[in-house]
């Protein structure tokens, strides 16, 4: 076993020559990789010293196998010096701001003195601020034309991207080679490197020009063995082999004193593999290409982006013990229960040591094997030696298992498991459940948990996540179970709560008007697993029946006090109080629902300050997730008892209603009509600021939308308000009284931009209009309701309306998917401390008290750290 | 049961030792928050020495149970809490609620402005209060907001010719404009003298055309004219620089009086300070940088608050202040307005590795090679990339124990007991 | 005449909260307390206008007493740099 090491730190710099020999294995000398036979060439760019890779080959510099062979480095001297590409902005500071002649920063000595001194001081304990000073020295340095310290006129140094120096001497713009750009560099001072900013005993400037080439060993660049026999070598490796080739020839050109412009072109040529090895999308270079024009990856392509080593596989990692797939909504399950399919559990394991307790059930699992479940995949043995099930003994191994050994079991019921769902906005995105294990093929979910992950069952799919560790198996169970993210940290409120026939089942079933028999009360309290007495019937004669108020209130406990409004109190079903006949105040005494019907306000997902809220805040978790479990059952059992549905009669208005609004429109149209002559005539008054157009427009757009709501208030008057699809609208279950109104009456303005549509052919939006038409139903006034149909011309309308919506949502996402990003990666480190504060890493304090009082927005009363009133009405709330 | 009391000042001594015991623990606003609502509980409906008792412990109890736990990683949540419903924002630039004479930018490009710290907002507003004299009538009002309002010369005229045959620029004015911008025809007579073009001369039969008489040299250009036209076009008779428009508005304040306020599209706030008839200490910008030069970082913080949790407020969307004010510390933390960004908060952390898993990979690793940086590992993206527990939460944990110190303790303790022994 | 008053002081304004400069042996306790070095405080610069304002030299600590939404009102400090 390898020895396990904590890294403590990572220190950055740039490889000497030295260090680059010291390190290497062997200097690469030919471009040729493999002979004849298929071996690789020693001294070639697959040599067998850089490590071995295939299976069963043993390192000929560590001895290792191929699996714990770390790979070694090889190295390429270079025939003449070439520019780092990644060093050549400093490279072109330093230059700047030093002598061309003795190697010293531009600036008296004194003042470099000065400098240094304060330098120490900075980069102890400021530095950020030793950042400043160094800009601040460089900037200065490179203002000065003649040393201070040699008396040696100064040139500019001018700077091609991304890799060419010029000097502009007095003879002309002259080309600084890097050997002429290596010497000067190679005589700063040490002194006089920190003031630049760098670290002479990491990072000596003269590093920043390459003499030697280090080559990565061949993990870092495997081939790949094609089937027809090929070897397809990466990218990296035909880079360094057209490095080799070149230096290989220019150390020819050079031995042989062939002409200088040759050499320059080869010199060239090497300067440019080099660069483009390391970064090979540089600016105003022309991009190293395969053969077929795929352009190759460089080392930099290699470790950028979202795909690249940091985002794709450092800061976030694939992993095992995973699973996808579809989810579908089952109500019978607890919130925070996930459904696993079998053939899933049969291939995720938990690792489970065997001991005395167990290992009876240890062995039942081998005898079941991987193919029947609840089984085990594997037995790891107390020497470490992993037994795959498949192909073993089972009954043998059954036989040996003894404690100390462990057993890759089966997932079963009560295993906990990490349920995610992207995109991972919150941390209410990753929550953990209990597996159970059921038949199927998809993941299976309490409807109460689909707001948390903004899920629905269109097609979502999940993942799934089995954590290896006891210790992160607890950390799930204890800090991440669904029953601890009821409450969202965004707002102090519910996040999990009742939607859609959740609401309209408790509407239903505590509405006054139903009773409910012997036969309904048991079959509802069944379903939601209540064990207890049934309670006496709230009318005895002429027949026992009772109240859905009576069973919601089995569930509530005893003391419990609370007083609202439902959010069906409005219009006329308001209720200021208790003695209201419409039902709609809320009254819970004592655990007694008395009045008011349950509705969202009062159920519902992200209701801060509502009675599920006090009830997970008063009487905690457990009990929240016992209401959850079972009251809410109660109310979807009543719906399916009941029925609910919606039928096209249900937004029906009769011919009455149909004229009242009519003569809305009608007037409506009238008022534009004159908008429009009062602005033909040039009389109409502009609104500040605005042009005449935009004020007719502003002007039209008021007068349509204010006929749009009287109509809305007549359909609303017209509408039996107990058909279900008010019913959903008013208890806030699903959609909206605009929603009706569009199904009933008419669609309304439809807009582009937010306003009227009117883009298309010249001056109209399609032909069906007079040009210039500036009336209501030229520029996207729907007449029609969905109920009526829609004219071929308001569907074009409709669409053009409908098609902004969804571009919006496209493009929003991407930008506050950005947004959040940015967020999460400049707070991700703070932390709250013991001492209450809140502090970076580093110990850079950031709030003094979190919050500035303190308190966890989670664990508070919607914001407020304690909601007197209703610690009030808890009390006392029985009584008043 | 004892009986319900309704003397405040009974029940009072009776819970006395309770409410000192609570004063000591609660912070000063919620222990009197707690206080004046007994007392109105206890004259509205009565209270039992028992019941506000109890009322008292829950809020103990409560108040106890809000409190963060250290290790709490708060920046990540504040910061999910606040990108997660930025997926539900809008898109678009509306009309303000009651300022339909410009555009402002709200929703999610407003927010990301915010983050962003930018210079410029892209639809710079300012809210002016004027003093006690100015702000109940309107015409005051107005005076103060032509005192603001940026005018030049082509605001308030109709036309302004180049007149070849006599050389001379003729500036017709427009009453309307005149009179809507508060400006006389001498004002303007007196600004185009300003200009040093020339002789400047009332038309004496129309008083609204004024001429400008060039002086020119023996040869001119085209172009020189046109110069000199944009010149005159330009100048500026009144205002505050980038000021472009101002309007009034009103509202009725704490004291039930409608008092008229200004608003105006364009900042400027270092300017407007100083104008006569406002009421310097209620000016407000939605230019961050402009308060933070001119009124210092914590202004600066406080603007930043407020313009966050308005737009947010404007989405009807619920989010925690707590997470708002982290993000503005933050970036306020260094006495400037930083970014959230790589321009800013994530591009001073201290650790290359952290910089270079965010953005400008490559060149964060070349900065911290020639640097010779060194990355300690203590945030979060190291730690995961260095495959070490991560510091905050459960992983915030580290026993340390200097045994030398255990060593002392213990001798303490030996000592007391045997001490106690004799 | 009230009218006739110089440039507006910004320590006026109300988004301006109260500053004040810590005298030295305070400044220590402060630090003390929240164990920290004063460098790791939030900092203030010279060349703030409040700091300005009220006449704070690099170095000095400031205490800050901000209205707060959550908490009333709170006290908070920076440390003066010069940058």
């Amino acid at each position: 076993m390898v020895e396990e090491k904590i890294i403590k730190e990572i220190k950055f710099g740039i490889l000497s020559p030295d260090e680059i020999r010291k390190m290497s294995v062997t200097a690469i000398v030919t471009s040729e990789l493999y002979d004849e036979d298929g071996r690789p060439v020693p001294g070639g760019l697959m040599d067998p010293r850089l490590g071995a890779i295939a299976p069963g080959q043993v390192c000929m510099t560590c001895g290792n196998d191929a699996k714990t062979c770390p790979g070694h480095f090889g190295h390429i001297e270079l025939a003449r010096p070439v520019i780092h590409v990644g060093f050549a902005k400093y490279i072109h500071d330093i230059l700047r701001a030093t002598c061309r002649r003795c190697g010293r920063v531009l600036l008296p000595e004194a003042e470099l003195k000065r400098y240094l001194r304060l330098l120490d001081r900075l980069e102890e304990r400021w530095p950020l601020l030793a950042k400043l000073l160094v800009t601040v020295v460089k900037k200065k340095a490179s203002k000065v034309t003649e040393c201070p310290h040699c008396g040696e006129r100064q040139y500019k140094i001018v700077f091609d991207k991304p890799y060419t120096f010029y000097e502009d001497r007095p003879e002309g713009r002259i080309q600084l080679t890097p050997l002429e750009i290596r010497t000067r560099l190679e005589r700063i001072p040490n002194d006089d490197v920190r003031l630049l900013g760098l670290d002479p005993q990491s990072a000596r400037p003269e590093w920043m020009v390459l003499t030697v080439l280090p080559v990565p060993p061949v993990h870092v660049r495997p081939s790949i063995v094609l089937e027809t026999g090929i070897h397809a070598e990466d990218d990296l490796t035909h880079k360094l082999a057209d490095i080799v080739r070149t230096n290989e020839r220019l150390r020819e050109l050079l031995d042989s004193g062939a002409p200088q412009t040759l050499i320059d072109e080869h010199w060239a040529l090497l300067q440019y593999h080099v660069a483009t090895y390391i970064d090979n999308e540089l600016p105003r270079i022309p991009v190293a290409r395969h053969r077929g024009g795929r352009p190759l990856k460089g080392l930099a392509q290699r470790l950028k982006g979202k795909e690249g080593r940091f985002r794709g596989n450092l800061s976030g990692k694939r992993v095992d013990y995973s699973a996808r797939t579809v989810i579908s909504p089952d109500p019978n399950i607890s919130i925070n229960e996930v459904g696993v399919p079998v053939e899933i559990a049969k291939i995720l394991t938990v690792r489970v040591p065997v001991t005395s307790w167990n290992i009876e059930e240890m062995r039942r699992y081998v005898l079941n094997g991987p193919d029947k479940w609840p089984g085990a995949n594997y037995v790891i043995r107390s020497d470490g030696r992993k037994i795959d099930l498949r192909y073993a003994d089972r009954k043998r191994i059954a036989e040996m298992l003894e404690p100390g050994w462990f057993v890759e079991r089966h997932l079963r019921d009560g295993d906990i498991v990490l349920f995610n769902r992207q995109p991972s906005l919150h941390r209410m995105s990753i929550m953990a459940h209990i597996v159970k294990v059921l038949p199927g093929k998809t993941f299976r979910l309490n409807l109460l948990v689909c707001p948390p992950y903004n899920a629905d069952f269109d097609g979502d799919e999940m993942n799934l996540h089995v954590p290896r560790t006891e210790e992160a198996q607890a950390e799930a169970r204890e800090l991440m179970l669904v029953q601890y993210h009821i409450l969202s940290p965004r707002y102090g409120g519910p996040i999990i709560g009742g939607l859609q026939d959740y609401i309209s089942g408790a509407y239903l079933l505590t509405s006054k008007a139903t009773l409910l028999s012997i036969e309904d009360v048991v079959d509802l309290l069944s379903a939601a697993g209540y064990r207890g007495e049934i309670p006496e019937p709230a009318i005895l004669s002429p027949k026992k029946r009772w109240t859905g108020k009576q069973l919601v209130s089995l569930f509530l406990p005893k003391e419990f006090n609370f007083r609202g409004k439902a959010r069906v109190s409005a219009g006329i079903f308001a209720c200021e109080n208790e003695w209201c006949w419409n039902d709609s105040f809320i009254t819970i005494k004592k655990g007694e629902l008395l009045t008011g019907v349950l509705d969202k306000k009062a159920v519902g997902a992200e209701q801060p300050e509502n009675m599920m809220h006090w009830l997970i805040k008063e009487y905690g978790t457990d009990y929240a997730r016992y209401v959850y479990d079972h009251m809410f059952k109660m109310f979807i059992r009543f719906i399916e008892k009941r029925g609910f549905t919606m039928t096209i009669d249900d937004v029906a208005l009769p011919p009455e209603a149909k004229e009242k609004i009519r003569e809305v429109l009608k007037e409506a149209e009238k008022k534009v009509y004159e908008l429009i002559e009062i602005y033909k005539q040039g009389k109409l008054e502009p609104v500040p600021g605005r042009t005449l157009e935009e004020s007719l427009e502003l002007r039209i757009l008021d007068v349509l939308s204010e006929a749009r709501k009287k109509v809305e208030d007549i359909t609303v008057n017209y509408l039996d308000p107990f058909n279900n699809v008010f019913i959903m609208a008013r208890t806030g279950a699903r959609g909206n009284e605009l929603n009706i109104t569009q199904m009933a009456a008419l669609l309304g303005q439809q807009s582009v931009r937010g306003e009227r549509i009117h883009r298309g052919y010249l001056g109209r939006f399609l032909p069906h209009f007079k040009p210039g038409d500036l009336g209501p139903a030229a520029r996207g006034f729907v007449y029609s309701s969905f109920y009526d149909g829609l004219s071929p011309v308001e569907v074009f309308f409709h669409a053009a309306g409908g098609r902004e919506g969804l571009v919006d949502t496209a493009v929003r996402t991407s930008q506050s998917g950005y947004m959040q990003r940015r967020l999460i990666n400049a707070l991700q480190d703070l932390r709250v401390e013991y001492d209450g504060t809140v502090r970076t890493p580093y110990g850079e304090l950031v709030q003094f008290v979190y919050g500035e009082d303190g308190v966890d927005p989670m664990k508070s009363a919607h914001g407020k750290a304690v909601n007197i009133d209703r610690e009030i009405e808890r009390v006392i709330g029985w009584r008043v | 049961m004892s009986s319900l009391l309704t003397s405040w000042e009974e029940l009072k001594k009776e819970i006395h030792d309770m409410l000192e015991y609570a004063r000591g623990k609660l912070p000063k606003r919620i222990y009197e928050e707690l206080e004046s609502k007994l007392q109105k509980t206890t004259e509205e409906y009565g209270l039992a020495p028992e019941e506000a008792r109890k009322i008292i412990e829950y809020v103990l109890s409560e108040y106890e149970y809000s409190m963060v736990e250290p290790g709490e990683p708060v920046g990540t949540v504040a910061a999910q809490s606040i990108g997660e419903p930025g997926t539900q924002m809008t898109l678009r630039t509306f009309h303000y609620a009651g300022i339909r004479e410009f555009n402002v930018t709200l929703g999610l490009p407003r927010f990301i402005e915010l983050v962003d710290a930018r210079r410029e907002p892209s639809t710079p507003i300012m809210y002016i209060y004027l003093d006690e004299e100015h702000k109940y009538d309107e015409n005051k009002a107005k005076e103060v907001a032509r005192r603001i309002e940026f005018t030049r010369v082509s605001n308030v005229a109709s036309e302004i010719d180049i007149d070849l045959v006599n050389l001379r620029i003729v500036v017709r004015l427009d009453p309307v404009m005149l009179e809507d911008k508060g400006v006389t025809v001498d004002q303007v007579k007196k600004v185009l003298e300003k200009l040093k073009l020339g002789k400047v001369e009332q038309d004496p039969s129309d008083p609204l055309t004024l001429y400008i008489q060039l002086e020119l040299g023996e040869s001119f250009s085209l172009m020189e004219l046109q110069k000199k036209r944009e010149k005159v076009l330009n100048a500026k008779i009144k205002g505050i620089k980038k000021i472009r428009r101002v309007i009034i508005q009103s509202m009725t304040n704490e004291e039930g009086r409608t008092e008229y306020f200004l608003v105006t599209e364009g900042s400027n706030l270092k300017e407007v300070l100083n104008v006569p008839g406002v009421d310097p200490k209620r000016v407000y910008t939605n230019n961050i940088h402009e308060i933070e030069e001119v009124l210092g970082i914590e202004a600066a913080r406080a603007a930043l608050i407020r313009e966050m949790k308005d737009v947010l407020d404007e989405q009807g969307l619920d989010v925690d202040i707590r997470h708002i004010i982290l993000v503005a510390d933050i970036m306020t933390a260094t006495g400037r307005v930083r970014q959230i960004g790589r321009h800013g908060v994530s591009g001073e952390k201290p650790s290359p590795l952290a910089r270079a898993a965010f953005e400008m990979t490559t060149q964060n690793l070349f900065a911290a090679a020639a640097r010779g940086e060194v990355d300690k590992l203590k945030g979060i993206t190291e730690s995961v990339i260095a495959g070490r527990v991560i510091g905050v939460g459960t992983g915030m944990v580290e026993v340390r124990m200097n045994p030398a110190q255990v060593v002392k303790s213990m001798k303490g303790v030996e000592e007391e007991a045997s001490g106690g022994g004799n | 005449m009230a009218k006739q008053k110089k440039k507006f002081n910004i320590l006026e304004h109300e988004l301006v909260p109260r500053h004040e400069i810590v005298p030295p042996d305070e400044a220590i306790r402060i630090l003390r307390e929240l164990n920290i070095r004063p460098e790791q405080l939030p900092w203030l610069r010279v060349t703030d206008p409040v700091a300005r304002e009220i006449g704070a030299k690099p170095g000095d600590i400031v205490r800050i007493y901000r209205k707060s939404p959550t908490a009333g009102e709170i006290v908070v400090y920076r440390y003066v740099v010069g940058y």
